[in-house]
């Protein structure tokens, strides 16, 4: 207690982050991440990349051996891919709800600074799901229609046989899906209620349905970064559900995750894997975001502990009994550079390299003074598990001078096997070809 | 009899730097109460409370400072007690412990005020009592700003 008050006095008094030494933010990625100690700010980094969007022609870079082209534009802060069995696209475009009340001065601060982050601005319709078909697979859609409109926050999407299901921000809705539908229009029916507000702080549902169909597993993020709006905001929040397709009756399936998106079942061993995003102001590389399967019944620590024991020393009451029984992920991403899309490579029209590893779609980071993330990351897969370390796939989203041309999200695989990402600050869907492909193309 | 140092900053021969102080006096008192009240309960709302208090204390500060530094500056004979200087330099430090203090309070949960916001708290108390001491002196026995 003394030693702690102590280094608490010393922060009080000392503006911190004089004279840090570089830290390899290579020793982040992987299944044992270096943890720097706890650095707790007078005013923690707040670095968010000023937006400027795409200039016409301008692209993100692609590793070698690749080609990206945009496949969609002009789309209203696109988050989640989904590609249908017919091979259309859907695109879901969606705002948060933005119900997230002034509870302290630091509110405004927050809101001020997400306000400059976004885009799309709140007069572009959003809340709804495009579909883009692009019947001869050139790369350039030959249809654009609204899916799906009136949603309320929507992310993650799901099809089942004919089920279609969506998870806006309160709810999973069903809708009957007619093979080769451009455009849903009955009302949806409520199979499963979600925390939606009050508060909604983490408001992406991520979805996907088990392997036989029987089930819906969905990412009900936390409504704070650490639990600073109480415990009582927490209910059944910080967790994946298990949803039964079938009564929408729903059971915690695992908990302790901050904030889970991209919710996938691995191909080979057929188990669920989520990205989650860690807590912030613990210092630039505390705590590292991460990739992990998904064990039934465990718990992952949020908010009392992180990456297995390592108590964090905002939350009051502590819970020695919870951490005792955290476990740690299993493969670290680096600190705050914010993953919410995951997707397996099924396909074989990318270069071998890819075959069967993760994509993982990183937002970026504000939490930090040097940006980190905001890019697209490739990590092999051996067997089911990581087998080596994350590379990059897609980067250029920052320009030289460190504002942000667009910001990754989603990722997807469409029925060629390229690779789709969203970017919901450009207001683009990419994709992501072979080289080769693309010679046979239009364009060199 | 000499005429009493008159104030500046006043409104109807009534100076406005009185008027302003007992905001951030109330408001930094109110902050020591409930930072106490949050680390014996780790309730939030206590917390939130501390910040809200916190911030209103250092803009009405602020717009006290304003005023009494008007009136400072203002008259040579006001100037001229050490006990003005003393009263003015020591609630600048008010002020700054309770900038810092609202910095503290804007990380999240427990570390927000224990213990280095609790601690800032209680020093920015302890210190406003003697320069309102300090204040009381210039009005009481030096009759700064008082109609003659």
């Amino acid at each position: 207690m003394t030693r702690r008050a102590a280094v608490a006095l010393a922060a009080a008094t000392l503006l911190a982050g004089c004279g840090d030494a570089p830290f390899d933010r290579q020793s982040q990625i992987g299944p044992n991440p270096v943890l720097p100690g706890v650095q707790q700010y007078l005013t923690p980094p707040n670095h968010l990349a000023k937006v400027v969007g795409w200039k016409q022609g301008q692209a993100p870079s692609v590793a070698a051996g690749l080609a990206i082209r945009p496949f969609a534009t002009g789309l209203a802060h696109p988050r989640t891919l989904y590609t249908l069995p017919n091979g259309d696209v859907l695109v879901v475009e969606s705002q948060g709800p933005g119900i997230e009340p002034v509870l302290r001065p630091k509110t405004f601060v927050m809101h001020w600074m997400e306000a400059r982050a976004s885009s799309g601005g709140p007069t572009l319709p959003s809340n709804r799901i495009t579909l883009l078909r692009d019947a001869n697979g050139d790369g350039v859609p030959d249809m654009r229609t609204v899916f799906l409109d009136h949603l309320h926050s929507p992310f993650g999407v799901a099809l089942v046989g004919n089920d279609f299901y969506v998870a806006n921000t309160d709810a999973i809705l069903r809708y009957h899906y007619a093979p080769g539908a451009t455009r849903i229009a009955e009302q949806g029916v409520v199979l499963t209620e979600l925390p939606g507000g009050p508060i909604d702080h983490h408001w992406t549902k991520s979805l996907v349905a088990s392997p036989d169909g029987s089930k819906l597993y969905v990412g009900v993020g936390s409504n704070s970064n650490v639990m600073e709006n109480g415990a009582e905001a927490e209910h059944g929040r910080a967790a994946i559900w298990e949803v039964d397709r079938a009564s929408g009756a729903h059971r915690t399936y695992a908990s302790g995750l901050r904030n889970p998106n991209g919710l996938t079942f691995e191909p080979a061993t057929k188990q669920l894997w989520t990205v989650v995003n860690e807590r912030d102001e613990l210092g630039p590389n505390l705590v590292p975001d991460y990739l992990t399967s998904v064990k039934p019944g465990a718990f992952y620590g949020w908010p009392y502990s992180y990456y297995g024991q390592h108590v964090d020393p905002r939350v009051r009451p502590q819970r020695p009994d919870l951490v005792a029984r955290a476990i740690a992920p299993d493969y670290a991403l680096s600190s705050h550079v914010a993953p919410l899309g995951l997707a397996f490579n099924t396909g074989t029209a990318l270069p071998a390299h890819y075959a069967g590893g993760a994509f993982i779609g990183e937002h970026g980071s504000w939490n930090r003074p040097e940006l980190n993330g905001y890019r697209v990351v490739f990590v092999p897969f051996a067997n089911g598990r990581p087998s080596g370390k994350a590379e990059d796939v897609v980067t250029g989203f920052i320009d030289g001078k460190g504002q942000a041309r667009g910001r990754p999200v989603g990722v997807a695989l469409d029925a060629t096997g390229a690779l789709l990402v969203a970017d919901d600050t450009g207001n683009v869907v990419w994709r992501v070809t072979a080289v080769q492909a693309t010679a046979s193309g239009a364009e060199p | 009899m000499p005429e009493n140092p008159s104030s500046t900053a006043r409104i109807a021969g009534h100076p406005i730097h009185p008027m302003l102080v007992p905001f951030p006096i109330v408001c930094f008192v109110g902050a020591l109460c409930t930072d106490i009240a949050y680390a014996r309960t780790a309730d939030l709302q206590w917390a939130n409370f501390s910040a809200w208090l916190l911030a209103a204390g250092v803009v009405m500060a602020v717009l006290a400072a304003i005023a009494g530094l008007i009136d400072f500056f203002a008259n040579p004979r006001i100037r001229a007690h050490r006990t003005a200087w003393l009263h003015g330099m020591g609630n600048g430090v008010v002020l700054l412990l309770a900038v810092f203090n609202n910095l503290v309070h804007s990380r999240d949960g427990w570390t927000s005020v224990v213990p280095a916001g609790l601690v800032l708290s209680a020093l920015t108390v302890a210190l406003m009592l003697v320069t309102g001491w300090l204040g009381g002196e210039l009005v009481y026995r030096h009759r700064v700003g008082v109609r003659s």
